[in-house]
């Protein structure tokens, strides 16, 4: 049997407007299931941690895919077999998989209709970047409710456009500002909403980057940050800072080689080797062309910075899910609970 | 009345095993009765007129006689428990080295009481003062406990559950009765001892009461035999499961949490952060550890030792407390040990510990606790005053160079504290072996273990 393309199969998936990354994870894992020839669980199991590290290699953020996996293989380890034979077994996993995923895709109105709760009429609301849970709240509460949105333009993807854009077409009115003007902004704003890339067991959020900035923020206007999230992107991780995050690597805030500077430095080395007469000459003339600044394009801009951030417990009011309406001690006590037992 | 007359002194402070006896002078019985006498009347003499006589004493210069056991004190109230724990002063030259240092404050100096935390616990010189019928191996261990041999509650905990595992052993049940229901008894004043040692430990504790319910559960039918070992295959299992097993996985975790390039801080010496640190350095990741130390104990020395002993040491920085400011900006992690961890989340560890934590805090590095989930209590403690345990005087002046100590005067009290409490706030993660946790959800880590009881 040629080697199951587990990427492929979630690429495949994620297309679906409607599916987030931690549900493809899940999904292509029921797949892999469906067309692996394991016999046992333990070949199962190998089987689907080998293809949930295959993924975590090719994707881009590991974070809230790794969310994903982790549930969905916790599950399978934990599934209660007393299927007569293994193939019997396995037909169940898929389908509880395919269930669970099915399950999953209500879990955003049972939180937008959990946040519609702490909106009130003629709120003011400043969303970070596009998340499909938040589009879903705020869609939720322009039926019932007056409400605004200010929108961050979430650089470097521009996502926030997105957001805006579908708002505006909603009726909402809705405003694109820049990641800049977030402080600007603050004071005019009743609570902050944000979705999330994953929720981690200190009950921290990873987010979109610029999330941990509009949090910081936030707390220092004493405004309310709430933040959204479906309860298969908790996820067993402790990062200590920013730095300690997985999608953290060396390239993140790197500083590029000052090729330049240092020709510059040694031409002028050199001028002074020489006589001092032509020194005075020289440098001006040679070292002009030089010290034209080098083009910074966005796409090197977007390279050299992180893909999404860590906002500390402290910062965070509430994150509402499908389990309930939770405080980051709240989340972590469910995480621990989760995993631990 | 078991005698152990072996002077023998351990040679490690870690040393759970070392042979024979500690160090003691070999006293009669009846110097030892009249000594333990002489203690008994003095307490009750402290208790009716508790201030005015000792104060009064208290300002007499120390004699010169120092170094010789005290085998008759001239008034009872000399040998009150207080006065060792605050007063007593001795010449320096005699304990400079490690004599029996217990005794020798005992009858030479008294002091008024402490004016705060006289409720901490006063310790007091054993060892010659067993009542009961006590094991040799508990009588050792109390000696090593009150003067620090053993020290940590890691090391505490094992060398207990090691000797209890010998005192079951030795132990016949009595005809009239079954193990189940008469080994607690016997165990009880075995325990006694080793708390008027030292004063017992959380982890202690737990590990006791784990040991009562097992002991509670055998089976009244068992043969002797047959339930002692099952009793020691329990504190086998008991110590591998929650102190080494436990510790490995914690080295694991933590360990994650140190990339290259990382500086590294810690403050005294916790057994459990010094394995992290050893098994990093040696699975090759290029680190370097600050460790932060402070008096009396000086526990970082041996910390230190350990980290830059070999072919390969770690590169290190020890400075004491008031430094802490100024290297905490090159710090990217703090790891602490802990003594044990309240339900609230706050971590009772060596004295200095919240200063640490309070500091790095202030400069946004992120504090690690490494703490087994047997060192959890129930409690909850809000301060550090509510209950603690002074550091016995007799190893300050071990620990200190004879012209550094202060003369203690009527109007002076020396306070050292061996805990103090480090809130919840101030800790960014709790390493278990059950996860990384935030300190906030301790209390669910029982219920998540499915536990009634630690």
């Amino acid at each position: 049997m040629p080697a199951f393309a587990i990427y492929s199969a979630f690429k495949r998936i994620l297309a679906n407007e409607e599916i987030s990354t931690p549900l493809a994870a899940i999904l292509a894992l029921t797949e892999l299931i469906e067309n692996s020839d394991a016999g046992t669980m333990f070949e199962l199991v190998k089987a689907l941690n080998d293809g949930a590290h295959d993924l975590q290699k090719q994707a881009s953020n590991p974070i809230s895919l790794n969310a994903g996996c982790e549930l969905f293989i916790a599950f399978v380890t934990l599934f209660p077999h007393d299927s007569a034979n293994f193939a019997d077994l396995k037909k169940e996993l898929i389908l509880q998989g395919q269930n669970y995923a099915a399950e999953a895709l209500t879990y955003r109105k049972k939180i937008a209709e959990l946040a519609f709760g702490f909106i009130k009429d003629g709120s003011v609301i400043l969303t970070h970047s596009y998340s499909r849970v938040v589009m879903q709240t705020l869609l939720l509460a322009h039926k019932h409710k007056h409400i605004s949105v200010f929108v961050t333009e979430a650089r470097p993807r521009g996502l926030g456009i997105k957001t805006a854009e579908a708002l505006t077409a909603a009726g909402v009115p809705s405003t694109v500002i820049l990641d800049s003007a977030v402080a600007y902004v603050m004071d005019k704003v009743d609570f902050v909403l944000v979705g999330s890339e994953a929720v981690v067991e200190s009950g921290g959020l990873v987010n979109a980057v610029g999330s941990n900035q509009i949090a910081i923020i936030a707390r220092a206007a004493n405004k309310p940050f709430y933040a959204l999230a479906e309860s298969y992107k908790f996820h067993r991780l402790f990062p200590l800072s920013q730095y300690d995050l997985p999608s953290h690597n060396s390239k993140i805030l790197s500083f590029p080689r000052p090729l330049l500077a240092e020709r510059a430095s040694s031409t002028n080395l050199s001028a002074r080797d020489s006589t001092a007469s032509a020194h005075d000459l020289s440098t001006p003339t040679d070292e002009k062309p030089d010290l034209v600044p080098p083009k910074i394009t966005q796409q090197q801009i977007s390279e050299n910075n992180p893909d999404v951030d860590y906002t500390r417990p402290d910062l965070i009011s509430l994150v509402f899910s499908d389990v309930g309406s939770l405080t980051p001690e709240g989340v972590s006590q469910y995480l621990v609970g989760m995993f631990a037992g | 009345m078991p005698v152990p007359t072996i002077a023998d002194p351990p040679a490690t402070s870690g040393g759970v095993k070392s042979p024979g006896q500690p160090a003691q002078k070999s006293m009669t019985k009846a110097e030892r009765r009249e000594l333990q006498e002489k203690q008994r009347a003095a307490k009750a003499v402290l208790k009716q007129q508790p201030q005015g006589k000792q104060a009064q004493q208290g300002g007499n210069p120390p004699s010169t006689t120092g170094g010789q056991k005290p085998k008759v004190p001239a008034t009872p109230q000399k040998k009150t428990f207080i006065a060792e724990a605050t007063g007593g002063k001795l010449p320096s030259k005699d304990t400079g080295a490690s004599g029996a240092p217990a005794e020798d404050i005992s009858s030479k100096q008294v002091s008024h009481g402490l004016r705060i935390f006289s409720h901490f616990g006063q310790p007091k010189p054993i060892g010659h003062t067993v009542k009961g019928d006590i094991h040799p191996a508990i009588i050792r261990l109390g000696l090593l406990f009150s003067e620090f041999k053993i020290c940590g509650s890691n090391a505490r905990c094992i060398a207990m559950l090691t000797a209890f595992k010998q005192v079951i052993q030795d132990y016949t049940t009595p005809s009239h009765s079954t193990i189940s229901r008469h080994l607690m008894t016997h165990l009880s004043p075995q325990i006694t001892h080793l708390v008027s040692a030292r004063p017992m430990s959380v982890t202690m504790g737990n590990a006791i009461r784990e040991l009562k319910l097992e002991i509670s559960g055998i089976d009244i039918d068992m043969i002797e035999q047959d339930a002692k070992n099952h009793i020691y295959d329990y504190i086998n299992t008991y110590i591998q499961d929650r102190i080494t097993t436990a510790d490995k996985v914690i080295q694991e975790l933590a360990g994650k949490k140190i990339k290259d390039g990382d500086v590294i801080l810690t403050y005294a010496r916790s057994s459990v952060v010094e394995k992290v640190l050893l098994s990093e350095h040696s699975e090759g990741k290029i680190f370097s550890v600050i460790v932060v130390d402070s008096k009396p104990l000086l526990e970082g020395k041996e910390l230190l030792k350990s980290l830059t002993a070999g072919p390969n040491p770690i590169p290190c920085t020890y400075a004491l407390l008031p430094a802490l400011p100024s290297l905490l900006p090159e710090v990217t992690t703090v790891f602490v040990g802990a003594h044990a961890l309240f339900s609230n989340g706050a971590v009772y560890s060596r004295a200095g510990t919240a200063m640490v934590a309070m500091m790095s805090k202030t400069h946004s590095v992120p504090v690690v606790v490494c703490c087994e989930t047997y060192k959890f209590s129930d409690g909850v403690m809000v301060d550090g005053f509510s209950k603690n345990e002074l550091v016995p005087l007799s190893i300050i002046q071990k620990y200190s160079k004879p012209q550094d100590q202060i003369q203690v005067s009527s109007h002076l009290e020396k306070l050292n504290p061996l805990y103090d409490l480090t809130p919840p706030t101030y800790i960014t993660a709790v390493v278990t072996e059950v996860g990384l946790i935030p300190p906030s959800s301790i209390s669910s880590i029982p219920l998540a273990l499915g536990k009634t009881s630690l």
